[in-house]
C-alpha cells in the first residue's frame, strides 16, 4: 500500500508540482487548499506524512493551527513546513508546535523527497527494534542515523531532521571543520550563513538543555564548525 | 556672514538717525539765529523809535522849542570831554592818586609850551569829578581877605562854563588864597549894576600846588549839567596882572566850546528796563562814543541752567571748531525831525542765548536717537541671536536627520508659527515622508524576496518536473539554462534578505566576552584559502582585545569588508586586515588597492540600498553588505567609516567597537 502524503497548500501551481512530485516517487498524494477542507478529511483518515503551509487563504497563521491540531490526533505522524517565510521566529514557532522540519520553499524537489523518504525511514524505524549497527558513537553523544534521535548522556534531545544530518555532519569526524556549504549538502538544504548560524546555535541551546556544559559545537571563525569531543 | 552680524550691521543703520539729528540741529541752529538776529534788529529798531530826538537822554540837552542845535551835539569837537566811569568818589583832597591813572583819558589844553592843564572827568553816582592839572611857572594865590572881584587881588582862576539843563550858560569860577578846599563862585550882577561874586556851594573841591603848577580837584552834580561844557585857566605871573586865558570856553563871553559827551543817568535807567540776561544794549554817537550802555551779556547763567555733560560733549560733534560770535544790531537813533543822527544803538545778543536752546532740543532728540538705536541694535542681535539658534537647531536637526537613519520623531521649531516653523514643519513632513520611505525601502528588499518566493516556488518546481519528463534532448539546454536562471534569481532572493536576516539575528544575539585577536586572526586565514587570487596580511596586536558582542556578528561583519575588498581589487593584490586599539575602541580597518571611493560617498556608503560602485563579478549587489557592516557596528556600540588611502589607489574602510571596560 502507497503512503499517504497531505500537501496543504493554497498556492494551486505549486501544490500539484509537489504533487506530481510525489507521485512520481511512488506515494499517494492528496492535496488540500486550507485548513477546514484538510481538517474534515483528517478526520476520515489521517496520512501518512502532511505537508504543511503556513498561510492558508485567509488564515495567515493557519499552518500552524493545523500542526496543532494535527499532532493532537497523531504524535507520531511527521509533518514538515514548507512556506515563503523564512523568519526565524516562525521556525521556532513551528518546530515548537512538533513539527519534524521547517523548510523554505526555495528548496528544491529532490532535497524535499530526500527529506520525506528519511522522515518515511525514520517511521519504519522507530516500528523495528533498535539496532546496534545504525548507532554513532562520539563520547556522550550517540546518533541513531535510522531513527534520526540523538542522545547526550543517554538523554534523548529532539532535533528537527535540518538539525539531526548537521550534528551527523559535524560528529562522523570530529575535530574537522565542516564549512557551511558542507553543512548545507549533508542537511538537503540551501541556506544562507545566518541560517545556518541559527540552526547551530539551536543546536546548542538544545544539547544545553540537557546539559548546560555542553561545548562540543565549536566556531571556526571564518570557516565553519567543528565537533570536539 | 553671519546672519546675527548682519542683522547687527542693519541694526548700526539706525545710528543714521542721530547724525541726521545733528544735521538738523545745525540747520536749526543758522535758521534760530537769523530769527534771533531779525528780532534783536526789530528790537533795536523799537528802541531807536523810542530814543527819536531824545537829546535830553543822550546829552542832557533841552527838547524844547528853544532845542539846542542836535546836529553840532552829534558831532564831536576837540573841546569835547569824555568822562569816565569812577569806581569810587574821589576824596576832594587836590591829589590825584584815587583817580584812574591812564593818562589816555586825560584831555589837554595849552596856550604854548609853558602854559597848557589837563582835565579829567570822572560820574561817580550821579556827580561829575573833575581834576585840572595845570602847568604853571608862577602859581599865583588870591590875596587872602581880598574880594574876589577886587582886579588888584586877583590870582590864577579856573572857569567852568556849562549849560544848564534849560540850555542856558552859565559860568562859575574857582579861586583860592591858598591850597586847600574850594567853593566855586558865580558873578551876579546886583540890584545896582555892582557885581557880586556868589557862593555855588553844590560846586566844590580842593585846590593843591603841584611841582609843575597847581592841581585842582572839583565836584559837579549832574543836575547841573546840561550838554555844554568848558574849562578856562586864567593864568597869571603875578597877582592882579593880565591873565592869560585859554581852555574850552570862548575867552571872550566864556560861552561853551564843546560838550561833556556823556549821556543822561536817565538814559542808562532807561535802558535798563529792557535789558536781559545775554543782552546788551549800548548807545553811542555817530561818531562811536559811547554814551550809555546795559551790559547783561555774562548773565546767561540766568537763561537756563549750565548744560549737562553729555551736552557738552553732543555740541562737540555739532559745533564747527571755535566760539560762536555774538549776534549784533546796529540802528541809528534820529533827531525829531529825522534829519540828522543823533546816535546810535547797538545790541548785542550771545550765542548761548539760542545755543542753549538748540542744546536742549539736542540733547533731548539725541539721546531719544541714540537710545532708539540702541534699543533696535540690541533687539535686532537678540532677534539674530534668537533666529541664528533656531536655525542651527534645525539645520542640527536635519543634519542628524540625514546623517543617521534613525527615525526623527521630533523636529524643533514646528510649534513656531512664523516662516521658520512653516519651514520646520514642512521638514518635519518631507522628513516623515523621508523617513516612510526609506523604511518602506528597507523593508522593500524583503517583502520583494518574499513575494518572489512563490512564484519562484512555482517555476523552480516546475522546471524540476518537467526534467523528470521525456524531454527531447534538443530542449534539455533550454531546461538547463532555465534552472540556472531561476537558481541565480533565488541567489538573489537571498541577498535581498540577508540585512533583514542580519537585523533579526542582531535583535537575538547575546553577548558574550570574547577576544577579538584569535577571532581575527582566524577569520584572516580562512579568507587566504577562501579567496586564493588575493593576498591577505594580517596586522594584529599582541596582546588581547577584549570585546563584549557577539563573535559571530563580528566575523559576519569582516566577511563583508572583505568580500567588499576583494570586489573592488585586482586579482594578486594585497588586502590589509589591521587591528588597533585606541581609547576605549578597537579600531579594525581593512584596506585594499583599487579605485578610490566616488566622490560624496563616504557618507552614504553604509546606508541600506546605498549602490555606487560597480564590482567586477556578476554576484548580486544591493548595497546591504556595508549597511550590515554598519548594523553590526552598531550592535557593538561602535560605528563605521570610510576613506581613500592617503596618496590614493585604493580604500580603506575603517570600524570602531567599543571595548568592554
Amino acid at each position: 500500500m502507497k503512503r499517504l502524503i497531505a500537501i496543504v497548500e493554497d498556492e494551486a501551481a505549486i501544490r500539484d508540482n509537489y504533487a506530481a512530485a510525489f507521485t512520481r516517487e511512488g506515494y499517494a498524494v492528496r492535496t488540500y487548499a486550507n485548513r477546514l477542507q484538510a481538517m474534515s478529511a483528517f478526520a476520515a483518515r489521517l496520512p501518512d506524512l502532511a505537508v504543511i503551509d503556513i498561510s492558508l487563504e485567509d488564515e495567515p497563521e493557519g499552518g500552524f493551527e493545523l500542526c496543532r491540531q494535527l499532532r493532537a490526533l497523531s504524535p507520531v505522524l511527521p509533518i514538515i513546513f514548507l512556506t515563503a517565510r523564512d523568519s526565524e521566529l516562525d521556525a521556532v514557532s513551528g518546530l515548537r508546535l512538533g513539527a519534524d522540519d521547517f523548510l523554505t520553499k526555495d528548496l528544491s524537489l529532490a532535497h524535499l523527497s530526500a527529506r520525506v523518504n528519511a522522515l518515511f525511514r525514520r517511521v519504519d524505524a522507530l516500528r523495528k527494534p533498535e539496532q546496534a549497527g545504525d548507532i554513532l558513537q562520539r563520547g556522550p553523544l550517540s546518533l541513531d542515523t535510522e531513527r534520526m534521535q540523538a542522545q547526550w548522556d543517554g538523554k534523548v534531545v529532539l532535533l528537527s531532521l535540518t538539525e539531526f544530518w548537521i550534528v551527523h555532519a559535524l560528529a562522523h569526524h570530529p575535530g574537522h571543520v565542516r564549512n557551511r556549504q558542507q553543512l548545507m549538502d549533508a542537511a538537503n538544504v540551501v541556506l544562507d550563513d545566518n541560517t545556518i548560524t541559527s540552526h547551530v546555535k539551536r543546536i546548542r541551546r538544545k544539547f544545553q538543555g540537557v546539559d548546560p556544559q555542553f561545548d562540543a559545537v565549536q566556531t571556526v571563525y571564518g570557516m565553519g564548525y567543528r565537533w570536539v569531543e | 556672514m553671519s546672519l546675527r552680524l548682519k542683522l547687527l550691521l542693519l541694526g548700526l543703520l539706525t545710528l543714521v538717525l542721530p547724525w541726521a539729528g545733528c544735521r538738523y540741529a545745525r540747520e536749526m541752529e543758522s535758521a534760530l539765529r537769523e530769527g534771533e538776529q531779525t528780532s534783536l534788529e526789530s528790537v533795536a529798531e523799537t528802541l531807536a523809535t523810542s530814543l527819536e530826538g531824545r537829546v535830553d537822554l543822550l546829552y542832557r540837552a533841552p527838547t524844547g522849542p528853544d532845542a539846542v542845535d542836535t546836529a553840532a551835539l552829534s558831532k564831536s569837537g576837540p573841546y569835547d570831554l569824555r568822562p569816565v566811569a569812577l569806581a569810587a568818589a574821589p576824596l576832594l583832597d587836590g591829589y590825584s592818586e584815587d583817580w584812574p591813572h591812564d593818562p589816555s583819558v586825560w584831555a589837554w589844553y595849552e596856550k604854548d609850551a609853558a602854559h597848557r592843564f589837563g582835565v579829567l572827568t570822572g560820574v561817580y553816582e550821579r556827580v561829575l569829578f573833575l581834576l585840572l592839572d595845570v602847568r604853571d611857572a608862577h602859581p599865583v594865590f588870591d590875596a587872602p581877605g581880598a574880594s574876589p572881584l577886587d582886579p588888584h587881588g586877583l590870582g590864577d582862576r579856573v572857569w567852568l562854563g556849562f549849560q544848564d539843563p534849560a540850555g542856558g550858560e552859565r559860568q562859575v569860577f574857582v579861586a583860592a588864597s591858598g591850597p586847600g578846599a574850594v567853593t566855586a563862585r558865580y558873578v551876579e550882577s546886583g540890584e545896582y549894576g555892582q557885581q557880586l561874586a556868589q557862593l555855588e556851594p553844590r560846586i566844590r573841591g580842593a585846590w593843591q600846588l603841584t611841582p609843575g603848577g597847581y592841581r585842582v580837584e572839583l565836584r559837579v552834580p549832574l543836575s547841573m549839567l546840561g550838554a555844554g561844557f568848558g574849562v578856562l585857566v586864567d593864568d597869571r605871573d603875578a597877582r592882579g596882572g593880565e591873565p592869560l586865558s585859554y581852555g574850552s570856553l570862548h575867552p571872550d563871553d566864556l560861552r561853551t566850546l564843546g560838550h561833556l559827551i556823556m549821556a543822561s543817568p536817565d538814559l542808562t535807567t532807561y535802558l535798563a528796563q529792557f535789558s536781559q540776561p545775554g543782552l546788551r544794549l549800548a548807545v553811542t554817537t555817530p561818531a562811536g562814543q559811547v554814551l550809555a550802555r546795559v551790559d547783561a551779556l555774562k548773565r546767561v547763567a540766568e537763561l537756563a541752567p549750565a548744560p549737562p555733560l553729555i551736552a557738552r560733549l553732543y555740541r562737540r560733534f555739532v559745533d564747527q571748531p571755535g566760539t560762536q560770535p555774538p549776534i549784533e544790531a546796529r540802528v541809528a537813533v534820529y533827531d525829531r525831525e529825522h534829519h540828522n543822527v543823533i546816535g546810535e544803538l547797538e545790541v548785542t545778543q550771545t550765542p548761548d542765548r539760542w545755543l542753549r536752546l538748540r542744546d536742549r532740543a539736542l540733547t533731548r532728540m539725541l539721546n531719544f536717537t541714540l537710545a532708539t538705536s540702541i534699543v533696535v541694535v540690541i533687539a535686532m542681535f537678540a532677534f539674530a541671536a534668537w533666529l541664528a539658534l533656531r536655525l542651527s537647531r534645525l539645520r542640527q536637526a536635519s543634519e542628524s536627520a540625514l546623517t543617521r537613519t534613525g527615525l526623527v520623531t521630533s523636529f524643533p521649531d514646528t510649534g513656531a508659527r512664523d516662516e521658520l516653523g512653516d519651514v520646520a514643519r514642512s521638514f518635519s513632513r518631507l522628513l516623515g515622508r523621508l523617513n516612510e520611505y526609506t523604511g518602506y525601502l528597507r523593508t522593500l528588499a524583503g517583502k520583494l524576496a518574499h513575494e518572489i518566493r512563490t512564484p519562484l516556488t512555482i517555476v523552480r518546481s516546475s522546471l524540476e518536473n518537467l526534467e523528470a519528463e521525456q524531454v527531447p534532448s534538443s530542449a534539455r539546454a533550454y531546461l538547463d539554462r532555465a534552472r540556472h536562471g531561476s537558481e541565480r534569481l533565488n541567489a538573489i532572493l537571498l541577498a535581498m534578505g540577508a540585512a533583514t536576516r542580519v537585523e533579526e539575528a542582531i535583535g537575538g544575539a547575546e553577548r558574550t566576552r570574547f577576544d577579538l585577536v584569535p577571532l581575527i586572526g582566524s577569520a584572516v586565514a580562512a579568507y587566504r584559502s577562501a579567496f586564493p587570487e588575493r593576498r591577505f596580511s594580517g596586522e594584529l596586536p599582541a596582546g588581547p582585545v577584549t570585546l563584549e558582542g557577539a563573535p559571530d556578528l563580528v566575523v559576519q561583519m569582516l566577511d563583508k569588508l572583505i568580500e567588499n575588498a576583494v570586489d573592488f581589487s585586482p586579482p594578486g593584490s594585497t588586502i590589509t586586515v589591521r587591528l588597533g586599539l585606541e581609547p576605549g575602541a578597537a579600531v579594525l580597518e581593512v584596506e585594499n588597492p583599487g579605485p578610490p571611493l566616488p566622490a560624496g560617498a563616504p557618507g552614504h556608503l553604509f546606508e541600506s540600498l546605498w549602490q555606487s560602485r560597480t564590482g567586477g563579478d556578476n554576484r548580486p549587489h544591493f548595497g546591504l553588505g556595508l549597511y550590515i557592516v554598519r548594523l553590526i557596528a552598531e550592535f557593538h556600540g561602535g560605528s563605521a567609516s570610510a576613506g581613500d588611502l592617503p596618496g590614493g589607489g585604493g580604500a580603506r574602510f575603517s570600524v570602531r567597537l567599543a571595548l568592554t571596560g
